[in-house]
């Protein structure tokens, strides 16, 4: 072993100020947006019910706090549902649909006539098939979902790395062992590729569903407040929808980075 | 130990066949350290897929253990190009994949492997993951990978080709050092004279176009040696200029 090896296999650190630089230009892009936001409302003195200002808006988070909260929650809730079942659904299928070429050729376009059906139009026909409470919500985050996960996973599974398909084969792994040893773990960076675009989705699957037979949910909150032209809190609700996307992604992202140190380095 | 009779390779394409290997035959004793040399195209790699059954030869027979080759086997070890390390897998686990195909019991394997690891100087890198180490350490947890299984015979695709040059030479110090203590059987395919000088008993030549073997050339020179100044390196020139003659020029061929 050679100084510059060692060297070489140290896990880098990186150092608290890099850290904080790092986090400096998200943070500035923000603030600057919603100060021009703020200065175009008071320099043209636009009305509040077509554009409420960052302070009107943040006003109306506070009074409308719990109200905001509670149906935060179960946008929240139909989200993960949504996509939780997307997972348990499309992992399988993406499974089966690599297993053999006759059923990738049987089932692929089926799945692609699927997605090309517009979810907004699907929207009011779940309504009428399931009612109002939050099952068709989360059937609708689930068809958004549904795609990107069995695409993703199973472009991963059947693109495993060549030498390792040929180790395999050097040390004459039967089927089931090249699945589980090298294959499964070798597909699950593609598979949080497509989890991540997959979240990103299924927030605005979930509104998307909202808007039409809900009672409650932020998509929901939207569509009342703007009915009665309370616009701050219809951004207020918008806002709130933003930041549960970011959060959800970069949550999955930290999953990822956490179960699969390795992604995107070999 | 190895036995290849009279083997022929054709591959068939699209744009017609070609001739890889051309009636090549080669004993290797139990043992013995024989590296095959040759330049690129002359089916040097073709062969030793062929011993490791990972292809199956167009004519002839392959033996390992006097008993013919039709499929990768447990006593035919292989090392790769590419260390093909599992990047999920910790090095010590990297290690232990084949123990774990082949269902051997785990204590003694996990024993087996830190021996392994701590003989290429990889301790205290047990827990590490592939992407955390250098390409030379990572070849060494290869290298650690094929030997477990205790094969009779290791299959070396030029191992160290990928490395730079001084890690290389570290390398070849050390399969050398290795050598010494367990000899065991080894088929080394390399482009690099030096390594084929420095490693083997005898270095076969194999000539390009469908690959056939030209010569073969013992190296009869007391271990461990060296590039460097020390006793036999008027030897090792020697032996070493005139492999490079025979890579060098093109060898009448008969069609």
């Amino acid at each position: 072993m050679t100084v510059t090896e060692a060297r070489h296999a140290r896990r880098d650190k990186p150092r608290a100020d890099v850290r904080w630089a790092q986090h400096l230009p998200p943070v500035l892009g923000v603030v600057a947006a919603v100060a021009l936001w703020w200065a175009i409302t008071v320099v043209f003195e636009v009305e509040s019910f077509i554009l409420p200002s960052p302070v009107q808006v943040g006003q109306a988070m506070v009074e409308q706090s719990d109200y905001l909260w509670d149906n935060t929650l179960v946008t929240l809730a139909e989200t993960l549902l949504g996509f939780g079942l997307a997972i348990a659904v499309g992992v399988p299928l993406a499974l089966i649909v690599t297993a053999s070429r006759m059923l990738e050729r049987t089932v692929y376009p089926l799945l692609l006539m699927l997605n090309a059906v517009p979810k907004v139009a699907v929207a009011p026909l779940l309504v009428v098939w399931m009612g109002f409470g939050q099952f068709p919500k989360v059937f609708l985050v689930f068809l958004v979902c549904f795609f990107p996960i069995v695409i993703s996973t199973a472009a991963g599974l059947s693109s495993t790395p060549a030498d390792l398909v040929e180790l395999g084969r050097s040390l004459k792994t039967n089927w089931w062992q090249t699945f589980r040893m090298i294959r499964m773990p070798a597909a699950v960076p593609q598979l949080f590729v497509g989890l991540k675009l997959a979240i990103t989705l299924a927030v605005i699957g979930a509104v998307i569903a909202e808007f039409v037979g809900a009672t409650e949910g932020l998509g929901y909150a939207i569509v009342a407040s703007g009915a009665s032209a309370d616009t701050a809190l219809a951004f207020a609700a918008m806002i709130l929808l933003g930041v549960l996307s970011v959060v959800l992604f970069y949550l999955l992202a930290a999953i990822e980075r956490f179960f699969v140190p390795w992604a995107g380095r070999s | 130990m190895i036995g290849i009779r009279n083997v022929s390779q054709i591959f068939r394409t699209r744009a017609g066949d070609v001739e890889a290997l051309r009636d090549v035959s080669l004993e290797v004793a139990d043992g013995e350290f024989v590296a095959i040399v040759g330049r690129s195209g002359c089916g040097k790699s073709t062969l030793l897929r062929l011993v490791a059954g990972l292809q199956s030869a167009t004519s002839g027979e392959i033996t390992v253990a006097g008993t013919p080759i039709n499929g990768p086997r447990r006593d035919v070890g292989f090392m790769f190009q590419r260390p093909a390390l599992l990047p999920w897998r910790s090095v010590v686990d990297n290690v232990l994949l084949p123990t774990q195909v082949f269902k051997l019991d785990q204590r003694d394997a996990r024993t087996r492997a830190h021996e392994l690891l701590d003989l290429v100087g990889l301790t205290g890198f047990e827990k590490r993951l592939p992407h955390e180490l250098s390409g030379g350490m990572q070849q060494r947890v290869s290298l650690c990978r094929a030997l477990i299984q205790q094969p009779r015979v290791l299959l070396m695709d030029e191992p160290f080709s990928a490395l730079d040059a001084l890690t290389r030479a570290d390398l070849t110090v050390e399969l050398q050092r290795l050598q010494m203590k367990h000899a065991s059987t080894v088929l080394f395919v390399t482009h690099s004279v030096d390594e084929a000088v420095l490693l083997a008993d005898r270095v076969v030549v194999l000539s390009p176009r469908p690959g056939r073997l030209r010569e073969i050339v013992e190296i009869g020179i007391a271990r461990p040696r060296s590039l460097g100044h020390d006793g036999h390196s008027a030897e090792l020139g020697e032996l070493r200029a005139r492999l490079h003659d025979l890579l060098m020029t093109p060898e009448e061929v008969a069609r």
